[in-house]
């Protein structure tokens, strides 16, 4: 603008834009590598046993954010936007399994040796196994009417708008759950295989931990799930559309892809993720109500930007990794319990301020940001 | 195939209808809806009762009738519509019959439906079938098929090109007639009229809050504390195209600043409201700056998640146990002292109302100077093309820096309002729904838009206040009109009228002006 004189000023004015970023990296470094002393080098307290025990836990709770990265994932890498109801399909699908529990011990079927057992205690894999795919199913359905309802006919609109309108469904399904089943915390009722407070026990540095078993059953189920998630994005038919659409919609339709069918299979196999994680959920950490959504939804969000978003093995891992920091977090820093929320949106803003494309940042992150 | 179309799409329309009224009766909205119609007839029910069966009657007849509207779509041939209305209405009166005969048997059998679904009961189910026991399954067969056979046809008939003419001659003489009384009228005389109507407004802004009461008071004075809320998130994403989600936080610096520097605990400073506010807006531009300068590379989605993160964080680290010794922990901050005028303390929510409208007045004024100014085009220029800004000469950093702290200062503004009208300020009065609360009112009156901005406080924040009765539903009701609204009307209740303006008056198309051309939509 004002470009008669020529001078060079040691610091000009627009450096303080840039060194911002710096400073911030400088002063974050230094408070975390201050905390990591006083725990691991000043007080020692703690021992390997205690940590595994963390890690241990950290892995199971970031199998379940995986999960529901995942969903993220696929959806912001097709559509550019942030499926803010993600979060409340997953509630949906706790709540179906919840029922699904709930019938099957309402249900008795007497046997000779027992004639008081009910279906969930008689055929508790059964139980199990119905519950998961009943969970899928609806909140399947559910993210295939989100999409069908309030995304398709915005889908030429400004990118605000639909965000809009997703931060509104969120809303309407969380007080739809609320006003359907009361704002009530309710108990998950495990089949007594599952029960909560048995679990393995390892023997690890002289001291035993015990592993509970829903949790072994979350962590291999939601590895198994990835897997099989994996494989169909790879291999099949659908999952070459599903890439082809991601990078260049109207391309793809030209080669004859049907673009509204691949983005609601999309929305279905994202909402079918969410479901099994809902019951995870459930199943490992016993509650269900209807905000149980909300902060593993944001949580998850955070994973997939962490693992760079529109990459789902960024997802997975975003997942993991944030499940072992928000576990370990709050010891290894020594700092409130309370705080463990505050962790992960730490991580996200440093990330994004950082680098913008996550851990396997994607090409075309850049440009999507 | 050509031939089935609309009578799939109008199967599809029925059972969704007979979807949502079947959600309906399970959250318990019919006793509602019936309630607020039976005051549409000026019969008053009390809390808790249920109306007379009559207006359940009428809540079937106008749903139908609005399903035979809709399933009808732009048809205009009778016939059709005829059998369009006919499919639409057996099909939602299947799918209420289905759910009666499924609740009749589940209540028959005794299971106990109530520690599942806690909004439905058995005299609830009983006024829905409209008190004729299982007869009510066929009674809503019938009902739904005519009045869906009505409803289409009503519809064909609006849309006949006869009552089309119609309208149309009518709307033509009315446009004349009022270009006949401004051209026949001296200029000076509408302008006279306008500031007349201003002083008028004027006027009865300043009278009404004695005469209306406390509870108006209340409600007006909340409309405008997120009215001045609204304004400033309109500077950041209307102007500056910076999407914000976490307006909160800067809510709750001013807030905590006015309770902190007001109130006997848990500090005992009591330097009273004024220094509380400047101190507060001086805060919440400091929080915008720390939080702005690293995050100045970032856009759009991104942008929203790492501001909703920064809310949250605040929100969280308030409501910890870590600050309590600070910030009064979880409890909150009581006993804010009131403000005082020139020696004379605040008695009567009258004048907080004053307040709040003194308030509103300088944020307009202020919004208005800086849209219209440099900085505004600049802004402008950023929001719709940041490349072509930046090669135009527009320090990004600088504009959106600024335009996040101004913003920010009317949000301190509005929190310190807040916390010293309600005597209390806690994490729970800054949580995310309050910066999804201050966006909605932004997106659904219309983005930079003062009058959309007022219109859409008022009918998030105000409506849900009168209309008591749907207490219980009003975050439902208002994620549905966040989805219908963006569906129906993205641009906004009242749109800003800059696009319009353009249109009719064609400015000289030079250097200056084409930055800020080319319409300023979401």
């Amino acid at each position: 603008m004002n470009s008669v004189k020529k001078t060079k000023p040691l610091l000009k004015r627009r450096n303080l834009y840039q060194l911002a970023r710096p400073i911030f990296g400088i002063i974050f470094l230094a408070i975390i590598l201050w905390r990591l002393y006083i725990v691991f080098v000043m007080k020692q307290q703690y021992g390997s046993d205690f940590w595994i025990r963390l890690i241990i836990s950290g892995l199971i709770i970031g199998g379940v954010y995986s999960l529901i990265a995942i969903g993220y994932t696929l959806v912001y890498g097709i559509l550019l936007m942030i499926n803010f109801a993600h979060g409340e399909v997953m509630m949906i699908g706790t709540f179906a399994g919840y029922f699904i529990f709930e019938a099957a011990n309402a249900i008795t079927v007497p046997t000779a040796a027992n004639p008081e057992i009910n279906i969930a205690n008689a055929y508790p894999a059964v139980t199990i196994l119905i519950a998961f795919i009943v969970g899928m199913f609806i909140a399947a359905a559910t993210g295939f009417f989100l999409e069908k309802i309030a995304y398709r006919p915005l889908r030429k609109a400004p990118r605000l708008i639909p965000l809009i309108s997703a931060i509104g469904a969120s809303i309407f399904l969380q007080n739809a759950a609320q006003i359907l089943f009361s704002p009530q915390t309710r108990d998950y009722d495990n089949p007594s295989l599952m029960a909560r407070g048995t679990g393995l026990d390892l023997l690890i540095g002289g001291s035993t931990i015990k592993v509970p078993y829903t949790g072994i059953f979350t962590f291999i189920l939601s590895i198994l799930l990835m897997v099989g998630l994996y494989l169909l994005v790879q291999k099949t038919r659908l999952g070459k559309s599903m890439r082809a659409v991601a990078m260049d919609k109207p391309t793809a339709s030209l080669m004859g892809i049907d673009v509204d069918r691949t983005i609601s299979s999309t929305f279905i196999i994202s909402g079918a993720l969410a479901g099994a994680a809902g019951v995870m959920w459930g199943i490992h950490n016993g509650l269900v109500y209807y905000f149980v959504g909300f902060i593993p939804g944001i949580k998850a969000f955070t994973a997939a930007v962490l693992g760079g978003i529109g990459n789902i093995p960024g997802a997975m891992l975003g997942g993991m990794f944030l499940g072992l920091v928000e576990s370990v977090g709050p010891t290894a820093l020594d700092i409130s319990y309370q705080l463990k929320d505050v962790i992960a949106f730490v991580i996200l803003i440093v990330i994004l301020i950082f680098r913008p494309s996550g851990i396997l940042g994607e090409v075309l992150a850049e440009e999507k940001v | 195939m050509n031939n089935n179309q609309p009578i799939r799409k109008s199967l599809q329309i029925g059972v969704v209808f007979g979807i949502i009224i079947v959600f309906m009766v399970l959250i318990g909205f019919h006793i509602i809806a019936a309630t607020l119609i039976s005051k549409a007839f000026g019969i008053a029910v009390a809390r808790g009762k249920i109306p007379e069966v009559r207006f359940m009657l009428y809540l079937h007849i106008l749903f139908g009738l609005w399903m035979g509207w809709s399933a009808s779509g732009k048809n205009i041939n009778r016939s059709r519509s005829l059998l369009q209305g006919l499919v639409s209405g057996l099909s939602t009166g299947v799918v209420v019959a289905l759910f009666d005969l499924l609740m009749t048997f589940l209540i028959q059998s005794g299971t106990d439906v109530r520690s599942y679904l806690p909004e439905f009961s058995f005299d609830r189910m009983e006024y829905f079938l409209l008190g004729l026991g299982q007869n009510g399954i066929f009674a809503h067969l019938a009902i739904y098929t005519f009045t869906g056979i009505a409803g289409s046809l009503f519809a064909a008939f609006i849309r006949s090109s006869a009552v089309k003419q119609f309208s149309e001659t009518l709307k033509s003489s009315y446009e004349e007639k009022s270009e006949l009384i401004k051209s026949k009228l001296p200029p000076f005389a509408i302008k006279i009229a306008t500031y007349g109507f201003y002083a008028l407004l004027l006027a009865i802004l300043l009278i009404l809050p004695t005469r209306w009461g406390s509870y108006w008071n209340f409600v007006i004075g909340l409309v405008g504390i997120y009215v001045i809320a609204g304004i400033g998130l309109n500077i950041i994403v209307g102007l500056s195209g910076q999407l914000m989600l976490g307006y909160a936080a800067f809510f709750a610096m001013g807030a905590y600043s006015v309770a902190l520097v007001n109130s006997p605990h848990p500090h005992n400073l009591l330097w009273g409201f004024w220094p509380g506010i400047a101190v507060g807006i001086i805060t919440s531009i400091l929080a915008a700056v720390i939080l702005g300068l690293p995050i100045m590379r970032l856009r759009g989605d991104y942008l929203a998640i790492v501001t909703l993160g920064f809310g949250e964080i605040i929100r969280i680290l308030l409501k910890s146990d870590v600050l309590t010794s600070l910030t009064g922990g979880p409890r909150g901050i009581h006993d804010i002292r009131n403000p005082a005028f020139f020696g004379s303390p605040f008695s009567s929510d009258v004048n907080y109302v004053y307040l709040i409208f003194a308030g509103i007045a300088i944020t307009v004024f202020l919004f208005n100077r800086l849209q219209n100014s440099r900085t505004g085009r600049a802004w402008l220029a950023i929001k719709e093309d940041t490349l072509a800004a930046q090669a135009t000469g527009v320090n990004l950093q600088r504009y959106k820096l600024l335009a996040l702290c101004i913003g920010a200062a009317f949000a301190g503004l509005a929190g310190g309002i807040f916390a010293a009208r309600n005597n209390f300020t806690g994490p729970n009065d800054h949580s995310l729904m309050v910066s999804i609360n201050t966006l909605s009112i932004i997106i659904v009156g219309g983005v930079n838009s003062i009058p959309g901005i007022i219109l859409g406080a008022f009918a998030l924040k105000g409506l849900p206040e009168i209309l008591r009765e749907i207490e219980n539903y009003r975050l439902l009701i208002f994620g549905a009109l966040l989805i219908v609204m963006m569906l129906v009307r993205p641009n906004g209740l009242w749109p800003s009228s800059r696009p319009l303006f353009e249109k009719s008056s064609q400015p000289p198309v030079d250097d200056s002006e084409k930055e800020t051309r080319g319409g300023n939509h979401a």
